[in-house]
């Protein structure tokens, strides 16, 4: 683990010593190889469930959101060495652009593998200062302010995260904050503690998984990023979120009536969450805003599943993992729909299916499968969570969540034909068509199909672990 | 001793919501800096040179003179000394002696047997403090004071319930935090650049 962070480390800070452009995108090409290494070292050589240098420990959980981070990852230095030449941007920037974005991924990657609750809260914070960094790279009065939002809301909401973590630690024995330590002694803690410790930390998270009430951070750190950053920060980042919600959750798995009511605080803010994204979907005019209001309300989803528990916790990581990809070729999409009409804005902009009808048709059916429309991965286990609710009889919940996902799918699909056969009002720029970033997109759809009517067994094996907290 | 110092840290939070000018609001937090030194080093039950080493650097170095400086740098960089016109002094004052009224209220039914309750009410009066000052002022610099006397209570909150994390964890905190001032002061004197503001009513350009 210390040699992969070392050479990942140096390969994220090596574009600041290089001179052109193409040596930092072969440096950018080794980060991913040692990525792809390192998580197959750790397959070949069965280091699963196994402590790493102390605060790092491998096991299903950090190695599958690992692998999803490596893929995304791939996918966004791809697409951003065209985004950022269309752009014009100059070397220093475009360099600056890599190393932040590659020393993004690896705190994130701390964050994935971090076997401590506290180590956890350093990583994420460390993500914050890496993402400040991309989210002001266009530069421009917008990139500012989201980037002094995203700084402050992110800073303020994770101190409070850890005044939680402070009150979590109450129960720990010898100041031991590893998960383990921590769920060995948990059930003895004062219940009225860990109910504010997981308050606290889940409110001082949401701003990493873009769930309510700090999801405001998330939307305008997407909107200023470039929009192959964006696509990275709304999967792999929101994952880390999620992920670490997610230890905590895995953690109060054996505090009985305290874990009965973080079930439910998981409800409530996740049904607000889907209610922000539904509302706010359809007001925004803006795509990239758009995309960012759907993890909003992809992540309520998986926050109702989580608190339901059984079956729907199941479906909540699967959903996670298929939204990775649905969501990433989405913002790409958005990406080259930039290159084409110079502007997002979803009032102006429109007539895209004669303009890019490769991009066009892959955005039609990227939004199917954000709606879940069979064979979306997204109906699998969006019906796993319906199901589970009605198998506890919380009909007034199912009733809520299905009229606003009806919100959600018109506004979605409004949006998507608006984009594809409204008269255009902008200039457009055709030598933006570039059909092979539209093809490459159209891969982590394909990705996202296969998982709606084929889960290979090893995936099904590992969420089974990861959901396994009897 | 401990009592005299936590009895100066509730005063100063008190003077901080009626003070006029940044550089006091600076200063202030530069006294609560070396008042939780203070207080750290006299709750040590016994001498250990690393322990004491990062007191030391954690508050007396970091919180009572790095910080500070990095803010009265902001202050003169940026020309901005006084708080905004719009707030009375009498209404915050009031505001922050409701804040502690509701601090010692909670810990008298949150506060168990191994919670320190002193520590435990100074630390969640801070934390109001510190909310009170983002919500309530509209100048960017206040908001910067309100994370930073958030903070402070955050330490205070780790005394009050006594976890002793490990130096590592400690360090790698700290250095998160720093870089997060040293980051924010940065942003801010560019906002002063570039936009020719500081106030929050002019962070209002992107909305749906």
């Amino acid at each position: 683990m210390l040699t992969f962070l070392i050479i990942s480390l140096l390969l994220a800070v090596a574009p600041l010593v290089v001179r052109t452009e193409r040596a930092t995108n072969i440096i950018a090409g080794l980060f991913f190889t040692v990525n792809v290494a390192a998580i197959g070292l750790l397959l070949w050589y069965g280091y699963i469930d196994r402590q790493l240098l102390y605060i790092f420990r491998a096991d299903g959980l950090a190695v599958l959101f690992h692998l999803l981070m490596t893929l995304v990852l791939g996918f966004s230095l791809l697409h951003s060495s065209s985004y950022l030449k269309a752009d014009g941007v100059s070397t220093n920037s475009y360099k600056a652009y890599y190393t932040l974005l590659m020393l993004l991924s690896v705190a994130i990657t701390c964050v994935y593998y971090s076997d401590n609750v506290a180590m956890t809260w350093v990583f994420l914070e460390a993500t914050t200062i890496c993402s400040a960094g991309i989210i002001y790279h266009r530069e421009f009065r917008q990139s500012l302010e989201a980037t002094w939002k995203y700084i402050f809301v992110c800073s303020t909401g994770i101190a409070m995260a850890y005044l939680g973590i402070l009150l979590l630690s109450t129960v720990a024995q010898h100041g031991s904050l590893d998960y383990g330590s921590l769920a060995d002694v948990i059930a003895e803690g004062n219940p009225l503690y860990l109910k504010v410790a997981f308050l606290l930390i889940i409110v001082g998270y949401s701003c990493k998984m873009e769930i309510f009430p700090f999801y405001t951070v998330g939307i305008d750190a997407n909107y200023a990023a470039p929009a192959p950053a964006s696509a990275f920060i709304s999967t792999a980042l929101v994952n880390a979120g999620f992920l670490s919600i997610m230890r905590i959750y895995r953690l109060y798995a054996s505090t009985g009536e305290v874990f009965e009511w973080a079930r439910h605080l998981l409800i409530l803010i996740g049904i607000l969450s889907l209610a922000v994204g539904a509302m706010f979907l359809r007001r925004t005019n803006n795509y990239k805003r758009f995309l960012s209001y759907s993890t909003v309300e992809n992540m309520g989803i998986v926050a109702i599943g989580m608190g339901i528990g059984g079956a729907a916790l199941w479906a909540a990581v699967f959903h996670v993992v298929c939204h990775t990809f649905v969501k990433n070729s989405m913002f790409f999409s958005v990406g080259i729909i930039r290159h084409i009409y110079d502007s997002y804005s979803i009032n102006r902009i429109g007539n895209y299916f004669n303009i890019n009808r490769v991009g066009a048709i892959g955005f039609y059916v990227g939004t199917l499968v954000l709606l879940a429309f069979p064979p979306s991965p997204l109906f699998i286990s969006e019906v796993m969570i319906f199901g589970e609710i009605i198998a506890v009889g919380s009909w007034w919940l199912l009733a809520a969540m299905l009229i606003l996902m009806c919100v959600v799918i018109y506004a979605i699909w409004s949006r998507t034909l608006r984009l594809n056969y409204h008269s255009n009002q902008d200039e457009l720029h055709l030598s933006g068509v570039n059909r092979r970033l539209s093809y490459s997109a159209a891969v982590l759809l394909l990705l996202a199909i296969v998982l709606g009517v084929w889960q290979p067994e090893v995936l099904c094996d590992v969420i089974d672990q990861i959901v396994n907290i009897g | 001793m401990i009592l005299s110092l936590i009895i100066l840290y509730i005063l100063t939070l008190l003077y901080m919501s009626i003070a006029e000018r940044f550089r006091s609001q600076t200063t202030i937090l530069a006294i609560q800096g070396i008042l939780l030194f203070g207080i750290a080093i006299a709750r040590m039950h016994e001498f250990h040179p690393v322990e004491m080493a990062f007191i030391i650097i954690e508050t007396f170095i970091f919180k009572a003179i790095v910080i500070p400086a990095i803010l009265m740098r902001v202050i003169h960089k940026t020309k901005i000394d006084r708080i905004d016109a719009s707030s009375s002094q009498f209404g915050s004052l009031a505001m922050s002696i409701a804040a502690l009224v509701a601090s010692c209220t909670i810990t008298y039914y949150m506060a168990d047997s191994r919670t320190d309750m002193i520590f435990f009410g100074v630390a969640l009066y801070a934390l109001l403090t510190g909310l009170i000052l983002i919500v309530m002022r509209k100048r960017i610099f206040a908001h910067l004071v309100g994370f930073l006397i958030i903070e402070n209570g955050v330490f205070l909150f780790s005394m009050a319930i006594g976890v002793e994390l490990p130096i590592l964890i400690n360090l790698a905190i700290m250095l998160d935090i720093l870089i997060s001032i040293l980051i924010l002061g940065m942003f801010l004197r560019r906002m002063d650049n570039d936009m020719h503001t500081d106030a929050t009513d002019a962070l209002t350009s992107i909305k749906d």
